[in-house]
């Protein structure tokens, strides 16, 4: 194109001089003494555009245009045109040619390196897994959400006490305790020679330093740390902690967020880097996509990392995720809805999928106060309607029934399926009973968070139309949910995946978005968590959500069960509860030798 | 020179505006940071105590003169949650979308333009129609499905040619140049299909409204051909129009880009924004928002240059309407 306007102007400024027609030299000399400061190619658009004006200048100056570029191609440039033309056409084909073989050769390696590594038959240095939900920050003191647990606890920092895979308590940092008679005192003690990343040494201070921190510094989840009365390092290997009364869940609380051990010497910034005693330590951090971790090579105890490098790698996106299995990106993915895992599951020579236990809920909560849903017959009813069975199937078969509060793996557990089975002629009743048809239905609105996907609305939309319930759906952002449901308690029906574990006291606190509130519920709560043994506890917990459930403050949707697909080859992957509790240090991949 | 002078200070004046509408705009969200880092179990106190941590209990116009203040001096702050200055965070992601929107903007108009040229100098009107079909259906597949597609024929481990990765960046980014390029084929093609066939579609009209015009009939009268005189006066002519479709088209595919972004698990700055947005980091999204506003604005502004400085024919219209 520049050589083109270059043409136009230099030809047309000979042109004028030689072969100009009158009205047009006027024409440009006007244009000439107007700009003032014009430079020939002001002059040349002056004169294009004047020539526009009239129609005889047009005619007049385009001959002359024209005139200019036959004179351009006959005179010496004859050849060019075409000559140009080809040229131009050869370098796109050259650059597209040079670019397709760079791609290729890149292409070609890339392959030849990944083929390299697939081939060698043993134990991989770097492990890749999937996960969905990604940490915003490495902030464990502040920031909610279970991917930190999973990311952090027991990987990188470790707590006093931990948990197994069956959810129960197991020596942590500390490798044995007492409880006093009368339930009040703990005293801990922990484990000689304990370190932290950075070569510091970890005892009793920095234990007793931590808790003290999450207390007065109202650190995330420090309130489920009931009963606190203080925590002192009695010397370099004991801690004792004393409650002003007895908490029975006080240990299974100090296996997660609250009891984990920080470095009180270190100072660092917690949001983008972490310092801990755990077997990994954090060596790269991208927010929202991945997560390297290397094996922490001053780690002091018996979980030690097996595989040096583990990549956490996060996606938004389901197909993504499945994609990333298949190519080979990661070899492990969890989770995976099971329909998407269906694949996998056909091709059981090179894939693994399994189900795993975990205390999801997903809680269908029936605003008790609310306008529409304080009538316990209308709540009652929906109970009645719904149809699990069909709602789990659809899923894929993996989740569990569940008639309460309370999922396997916590204690209280019991099968409460049987309160409210599926039956819709005794729902109609309720509702009619409550004033509703299905020709005068009652308007609900029921309000979710989007990352549940919009298939669940659209099936208890069709199970409770039946009823005389005309259910509208409100899909909306988690921080929309928090804000409408959570703080303002503005809602009908509101759907969320409590994922939390040993979290009864939700239906004792009446602040909660639920609204609910029984005495009887709490008088069993307290008993329970002043129980003397673990048996009588779990039968006052049982008792608890037994009420609960009849009350029919909320559906309990299922008991979601995490699947996950791992290529053949890996092994040590945790299977239960591995959303909000992942350790690594036993995960290895060995590449079968074909 | 006026003209560069009147339009930069358009150009800051608008700035100035956006500022005030992302700030109000994002104020009216439900919800905020605070409520999202404290979870689903934090008691009020929690929440409250976290907002006045962070400076959210501030006025609202003390918040934004903060937020100018900040950037008058360059600095566009550090987010809430991530901790992390928002220029780096940008600049990480802007790595990856940047060289996505360029290399998706050649295949467009590798596409685009010869396809468009092609097809308004056919002289055969089978030709011409056929083309007219592809660019109605090139441009009306959705971003998401023309990706997939191309996963399903090339995406390593799930491809019938499976020879390209589809899923994410390499770790080690650009340093790693050779696996950073290849992971960028699959969606900048994907990007430069669709986009390229409603650049055909531009070039055509383009194209076809000088062809149509006397130009072109007095070019052919001084002995060009119909070829001749289209390539070399014609092109000529439709520049300026196309060099609007193209830097629209470049700016509009950052936010177009995010579709994408997401479907091959790219670290983009869509797919970032998205979630700062979701996360309510609202001193992210507002530095981010305006960003974007400042780049949309200064392509616009690069346009304007680049179309006089290609046709000098409305320099003078507009110094004649002056007089």
């Amino acid at each position: 194109m520049p050589t083109n306007s270059g043409a136009y102007g230099e030809n047309d400024a000979t042109d004028k001089k030689t072969t100009g027609t009158a009205g047009n030299e006027t024409a440009a000399d006007n244009t000439r003494s107007t700009g003032a400061n014009g430079d020939a190619a002001n002059a040349n658009g002056a004169d294009t555009a004047a020539n526009l004006g009239t129609e005889a200048n047009n005619t007049a100056s385009t001959d002359e245009t024209l005139n200019a570029h036959v004179k351009g191609g006959s005179s010496g440039n004859g050849g060019k045109p075409g000559n140009k033309k080809k040229g131009w056409i050869w370098a796109v084909v050259a650059v597209v040619v040079v670019v397709a073989l760079i791609v290729a050769f890149v292409v070609v390696r890339s392959n030849q390196k990944a083929s390299n590594t697939a081939a060698e038959g043993h134990k991989a240095d770097s492990v890749t897994v999937g996960l969905k939900l990604a940490p915003t920050n490495l902030d464990i003191r502040n920031q909610s959400g279970s991917s930190l647990d999973q990311l952090l606890v027991g990987n990188v920092y470790e707590g006093l006490v931990a948990r197994d895979s069956e959810n129960k308590v197991v020596p942590g940092l500390a490798k044995s305790w007492e409880k006093s008679a009368n339930g009040t005192s703990y005293t801990f003690h922990l484990n000689k020679g304990m370190t932290f990343s950075n070569g510091d040494k970890l005892d009793a201070d920095d234990v007793a330093w931590s808790i003290n921190e999450l207390m007065t510094k109202h650190y995330h989840d420090s309130e489920s740390l009931m009963n606190f009365k203080s925590v002192t390092a009695t010397d370099a290997d004991t801690v004792k902690l004393d409650l002003t009364a007895p908490y029975d869940n006080l240990l299974w609380v100090l296996a997660c967020r609250p009891g984990l051990v920080f470095d009180k010497d270190a100072n660092y910034d917690m949001k983008t880097q972490a310092v801990g005693s755990g077997p990994y330590t954090v060596a790269k951090f991208v927010p929202d996509d991945s997560i390297t971790l290397k094996a922490n090579p001053r780690y002091w105890g018996a979980h030690k990392a097996k595989t040096a490098t583990i990549v956490l790698r996060y996606f938004a996106d389901d197909n993504a995720a499945v994609n990333a299995l298949k190519s080979g990106d990661v070899q492990v993915l969890a989770p995976v809805t099971e329909n998407l895992a269906a694949p996998f599951v056909k091709d059981s020579a090179h894939y693994r999928v399994a189900a795993g236990d975990d205390t999801d809920k997903y809680v269908l909560a029936m605003n008790s106060k609310g306008a529409k849903t304080s009538d316990v017959r209308v709540r009652q009813a929906i109970r009645y309607a719904i149809d699990h069975k069909q709602l789990i199937a659809s899923r894929g078969g993996a989740d569990k029934p569940l008639g309460g509060p309370i999922p396997s793996l916590d204690p209280g557990y019991e099968d409460l399926t049987g309160l409210y089975p599926h039956n819709v002629a005794k729902a109609k009743a309720l509702m009619k009973e409550a004033g509703y048809t299905p020709d005068h239905p009652l308007e609900l609105r029921l309000t979710y968070a989007n990352t549940y996907g919009t298939e669940l609305g659209d099936q208890l939309r069709s199970q409770l139309k039946p009823i005389g319930i005309d259910l509208k759906v409100d899909v909306v952002e988690f921080s929309t949910w928090l804000q409408d449901v959570l703080k303002n308690k503005d809602y009908d029906l509101s759907l969320v995946d409590h994922n939390e574990s040993h979290d009864f006291s939700q239906w004792v606190n009446d602040e909660y978005y639920y609204n609910y509130s029984n005495q009887k519920v709490k008088d069993y709560y307290n008993q329970a968590m002043a129980a003397s043994s673990d048996s009588q506890r779990d039968a006052l917990l049982a008792k608890a959500a037994r009420v609960v459930s009849e009350d029919a403050p909320a559906d309990w949707l299922f008991n979601y069960r995490i699947t996950t697909a791992m290529k053949t080859g890996v092994s040590g992957f945790p299977l239960n509860l591995n959303q909000t509790l992942l350790p690594l240090y036993n995960v290895t991949y060995r590449t079968s030798v074909k | 020179m006026r003209f560069v002078i009147r339009r930069f200070l358009l150009f800051v004046a608008a700035l100035l505006a956006i500022s005030v509408v992302i700030f109000a705009a994002l104020r009216i969200l439900p919800g905020d940071v605070a409520s999202v880092m404290a979870g689903l179990n934090a008691p009020p106190e929690r929440v409250a105590q976290l907002r006045s941590q962070m400076g959210l209990d501030r006025p609202l116009t003390v918040q934004y003169f903060s937020w100018m203040g900040g950037l008058l001096h360059g600095d566009f702050g550090t987010s809430l949650l991530t901790g992390r200055s928002i220029s780096s965070t940008v600049a990480m992601r802007a790595s990856v979308t940047f060289p996505l929107i360029v290399l998706g903007l050649v295949v467009a108009l590798a596409i685009g333009l010869t396809l468009g040229v092609v097809s308004t100098l056919s002289t055969h009107a089978a030709v011409r129609s056929v083309f007219h079909f592809v660019a109605i259906v090139g441009g009306a597949i959705p971003a998401l499905w023309g990706g997939l597609l191309l996963i399903l024929l090339f995406g390593r481990g799930t491809g019938l040619l499976g020879i390209l990765p589809s899923q994410g960046f390499p770790e080690a980014g650009w340093d790693n140049f050779g696996s950073a390029l290849t992971s960028l084929v699959l969606p900048a093609l994907t990007v430069g299909i669709i986009d390229g066939a409603s650049l055909m579609r531009y070039t055509r009209s383009a194209l076809g409204e000088v062809m149509n015009s006397g130009y072109m009939d007095q070019a052919m009268a001084c002995g060009y051909t119909r070829r001749q005189a289209a390539l070399k006066v014609g092109l000529r002519l439709a520049t300026p129009q196309l060099v609007s479709v193209v830097g629209l088209m470049f700016a509009g595919m950052i936010t177009g880009v995010m579709v994408i972004e997401n479907l091959f698990a790219l670290p983009g700055i869509g797919a970032g924004l998205v979630t700062d947005l979701g996360n309510r980091d609202l001193i992210a999204v507002q530095s981010e928002l305006f960003m974007l506003a400042a780049f949309f604005l200064f392509v616009g502004f690069l346009v304007d240059l680049l179309h006089r400085f290609l046709d000098p024919r409305l320099k003078h219209a507009v110094q004649g309407g002056a007089q």
